[in-house]
């Protein structure tokens, strides 16, 4: 990372003490994790550790048992519809496509916000209506050129191989305009020349200006892209810092690894392969 | 039906379809019946008189000629999709040859009806069933092809393309408009003044349904609903024009322009069903009672002299309130879906449609007449000519109720430019997206609760506006027509025609109102009988009689080798059964 996207940035996102109990379990206990404007974070964690559940808070799809989310100072209501009108948007961990709508109009869904055509003028067609119509549109298929799925538009979205629907699901959150965009496991089950795609994808996503948090598993992935990581384990921040720190931290490696790096790089290598192998068979 | 296909060697497939084909010709010559019965001989041609009139629309012997000589014909003519053809003519063939051999027996006093008696031989429906099933067995044997594709662009220049498309488009809306006359008026009125509607009709089905199914295999009806597509504005007038031409058709009598005015009414209520269900993906089990509503609003309005309002607003005036009123309650009976989901508001839209059906059979409020109905609603009246008088135009004399029947195709027009409007706009794409995936829905910021209001607004808006219509076009308006069994009806129709399309609703809701008139005679088993062809139109075709792009494409099924899903299918099949095969024969051997 150059110094000058280092230097010192506005603060978009801001989750406080977020704690999330479900009946006797706590999923999330005292989460603080903040998001600087035009930075990329990333969110470690084994399993369980409570990622998705942090992820569901910050788009109010739950409401925290205590603890406040923020965006650039305001609370962010806990109804996921507003929460993307304030700017946030996301991906879903197990893909969540329209799969019976074409991947244009996928993309335009992710245009409802923006678009102001109400049920009378949609009734009509009138010529604002049309206008508008196109312009979302346009719109649209400039995501899509950007994601890399131009001439896919008229496919209808269960169609598409996998890592196509991933790129498909991060052009539908482009396109509601966000000021953060949230990735929920965006190289799961991608081949290496995916998840290298992916990685190019992101950084150019946080070159137009939207800071990004990501869930990965994938811990080369992670450390390689992200400005920061968190360690999240059981429900609580272990680490938070630069990829070198975290990496060399040794509670991260016993507690999210349970074993020495070298071993679990081994691991993770073999893992990688074994999926690559799973792939290549499907 | 695909796994016939292990039962006849490819090789043999050339002589199965020839002789199914001949068996037709043979059966269409042959007597079917070998007496009269008492009103006359079974269905018209069906005895040794064949020849006085072979060629009526009605006659199902000159179907069967036509089908048999097709078959002949195209088993030694290339033709493209040519095993679908013949499939699709044995089908309709067989069932000609089912409808006719079942009516004759049950009719005549057993078996011996349709093959000898009193020294007659009458083996026609025999022969026919028979060349079906050996045309089947023909055509599927050596395996089912690809719907052949036809190019959409005829002729070089752009104007000449234009134009042979719009000839063609008028040549198939005028076939559509044939046939739906044909429909119609096919075995007549039936009831106790003629009983053989029903099988006449049946078979008159199995006709229009093979010929259909031929058409749809050799890639014609693709081909046209392509180019429909491409010249949208054009198919509309030209559909227009169709519709309005069909008082001037042989189904232009006063008892056939009522059948088709009713259907429109249902046909106008189910693409607002369709709304709900198809767009919107809830599941609405009283949606009959907006049509209830928007119905008795328009009785209440319109000076009946029953009504306790005693208002008289002119048709237009009273129809929009009803459309308003309707809306306000289908805002209402959808708010709690704000809570509820899935079987649940299935639940919810059950009960309001049984609270309307119960106060308006009580009376409460004194505005649906309770039992006594609210009798004479005078007829609507615009420029100065009540509806249900007779009308002539362009010096032909028009029967009565021709009037509620454009008004009708009006407004199911207006409907139609709603729906399509709709679906293709920034709320339709919300609908679609909250069917399919709520969640995700409101990740992309869609306020849920509040589409799904919308939805439930505008589907019953529709059906206010239809009830309206249907109130007047009745003069009454009474509690019954609104029972439960309306809206399981309704549901049907949308489901069978094919979810979120329109000419799926408009084809399920006429199928759905039609078979019961057409089936009078039958009866005990008109329901029974229906409920069959649901049965069997579900099992064979899950995506509706008219699904949309992307059901279509979601009931295709290629597996990842490319083959359909079917074919695999069935392979797993006959491997499974020659393991069970051999599994307890090996025993025995070794007991041997």
């Amino acid at each position: 990372m150059s110094a000058a996207q280092h230097r010192a940035a506005e603060t978009v996102l801001q989750a406080n003490g977020v704690t999330m109990i479900f009946g006797g379990l706590t999923a999330l206990n005292e989460v603080t994790i903040s998001l600087e404007e035009g930075r990329i974070v990333g969110l470690i964690g084994p399993n369980g550790a409570g990622k998705t559940t942090l992820f569901n808070c910050l788009t109010g799809l739950y409401t925290p048992t205590r603890g406040s989310v923020r965006m650039r100072g305001k609370e962010l209501p806990s109804d996921p519809a507003k929460v993307t009108a304030a700017g946030i948007a996301r991906t879903f961990q197990n893909i969540r496509l329209f799969p019976n709508m074409t991947v244009l109009e996928n993309v335009l869904v992710g245009r409802h916000l923006r678009m102001r055509q109400g049920p009378i003028a949609s009734v009509f067609h009138g010529p604002v209506f049309r206008k508008g119509e196109r312009d979302a549109k346009e719109k649209a298929r400039e995501l899509l050129t950007f994601v890399g799925l131009t001439s896919l538009e008229d496919e209808v979205a269960r169609n598409l191989p996998y890592g196509d629907q991933r790129r498909l699901e991060i052009a539908r959150a482009l396109a509601t305009e966000p000021d953060v965009l949230l990735l929920d496991e965006p190289t799961a089950g991608m081949n290496p020349q995916e998840t290298e795609a992916a990685r190019q994808l992101i950084f150019r996503i946080r070159d137009t200006g939207i800071s990004v948090v990501v869930i990965e598993h994938d811990t080369k992935f992670i450390f390689s892209l992200c400005d920061t990581v968190s360690v999240l384990v059981q429900g609580e921040v272990l680490v938070e810092g630069s990829p070198e720190t975290v990496r060399d931290d040794p509670r991260v490696i016993e507690a999210y690894l349970g074993k020495p790096r070298e071993e679990v790089e081994a691991e993770v290598a073999e893992a990688a392969e074994a999926l690559e192998h799973r792939e290549g068979n499907a | 039906m695909s796994k016939l296909s292990a039962w006849v060697p490819a090789a043999l497939a050339r002589p199965f379809t020839a002789v199914g084909g001949v068996l037709f010709l043979l059966a269409a010559m042959l007597p079917w019946a070998t007496f009269l019965l008492n009103d006359g001989a079974y269905p018209e041609k069906a005895t040794l008189q064949f020849f006085d009139a072979p060629f009526e629309l009605t006659g199902f012997r000159w179907h069967l000629l036509l089908f048999g000589a097709a078959a002949i014909v195209i088993t030694f003519v290339p033709l493209p999709g040519k095993a679908r053809v013949l499939r699709a003519l044995g089908w309709g063939g067989l069932i000609i040859g089912l409808v006719g051999a079942i009516f004759i027996a049950s009719e005549g006093g057993g078996l011996g009806a349709i093959t000898a008696a009193d020294g007659n031989t009458a083996l026609g429906s025999i022969v026919a069933l028979l060349g079906g099933i050996v045309l089947v067995l023909g055509a599927t044997a050596t395996g089912i092809e690809d719907l052949p594709h036809w190019p959409t662009r005829l002729g070089s220049s752009p104007i000449q393309q234009r134009l042979t498309a719009y000839v063609v488009l008028i040549v198939a809306f005028a076939g559509v408009l044939w046939l739906v006359s044909a429909t119609l008026t096919a075995g007549g009125i039936g009831g106790a003044a003629f009983p053989y509607a029903g099988p006449i009709f049946l078979a008159y089905l199995g006709f229009a349904g093979g010929l259909l199914a031929a058409l749809h295999g050799v890639g014609l009806a693709r081909w046209i609903s392509q180019l429909s597509e491409e010249h949208r504005a054009f198919s509309i007038v030209v559909l227009l024009a169709c519709a309005c031409a069909l008082p001037f058709t042989e189904a232009g009598s006063q008892y056939w322009m009522q059948v088709a005015a009713t259907i429109g009414v249902y046909a106008a209520t189910a693409i607002g069903l369709n709304i709900v269900v198809g767009l919107a993906g809830l599941l609405d089990l009283g949606y009959v009672a907006f049509l209830g509503i928007g119905a008795f609003v328009a009785a209440n309005l319109s000076g009946a002299a029953a009504s306790s309002l005693g208002w008289d607003l002119p048709f237009p005036l009273a129809a929009l309130i009803a459309a308003v009123v309707a809306g306000i309650f289908g805002a209402i009976v959808g708010s709690p879906t704000l809570r509820v989901r899935g079987d649940y508001l299935a639940i919810v839209t059950l009960a309001f449609g049984e609270i309307f059906y119960r106060s308006s059979q009580n009376n409460i409020g004194d505005l649906t007449g309770g039992s006594n109905s609210i009798p004479g609603i005078p007829p609507v009246t615009m420029f100065g000519t009540p509806f249900n008088e007779p009308f002539t135009l362009f010096g032909t004399e028009l029967p009565t109720g021709v009037l509620y029947y454009f008004l009708i195709v009006v407004i199911v027009a207006i409907i139609m430019a709603v729906f399509a409007n709709l679906k293709n706009s920034r709320i339709g794409r919300a609908w679609i997206a909250v069917r399919e995936d709520e969640d995700a829905a409101r990740a992309m910021g869609i306020r849920t609760g509040q589409v799904k209001i919308l939805a439930f607004l505008v589907g019953a808006m529709l059906a206010g506006l239809a009830g309206a219509v249907f109130v007047h076009k009745l003069g009454t308006a009474s509690y019954s027509s609104f029972q439960f069994l309306e809206s399981v009806t309704l549901l049907a129709a949308v489901i069978l025609g094919g979810m979120g399309t329109i000419p799926g609703a408009v084809l399920g809701a006429s199928l759905l109102f039609v078979l019961p008139e057409k089936l009078r005679e039958f009866d005990d088993y008109r329901l029974l009988v229906f409920g069959l062809a649901l049965v069997f139109i579900m099992r064979f075709r899950p995506q509706g009689l008219v699904p949309d792009r992307i059901r279509r494409a979601e009931f295709a099924g290629e597996t990842a080798e490319g083959k359909p899903i079917e074919e695999v299918e069935e392979q797993v099949v006959l491997e499974h059964e020659q393991a069970e095969h051999e599994a307890p024969s090996a025993p025995k051997e070794g007991k041997a």
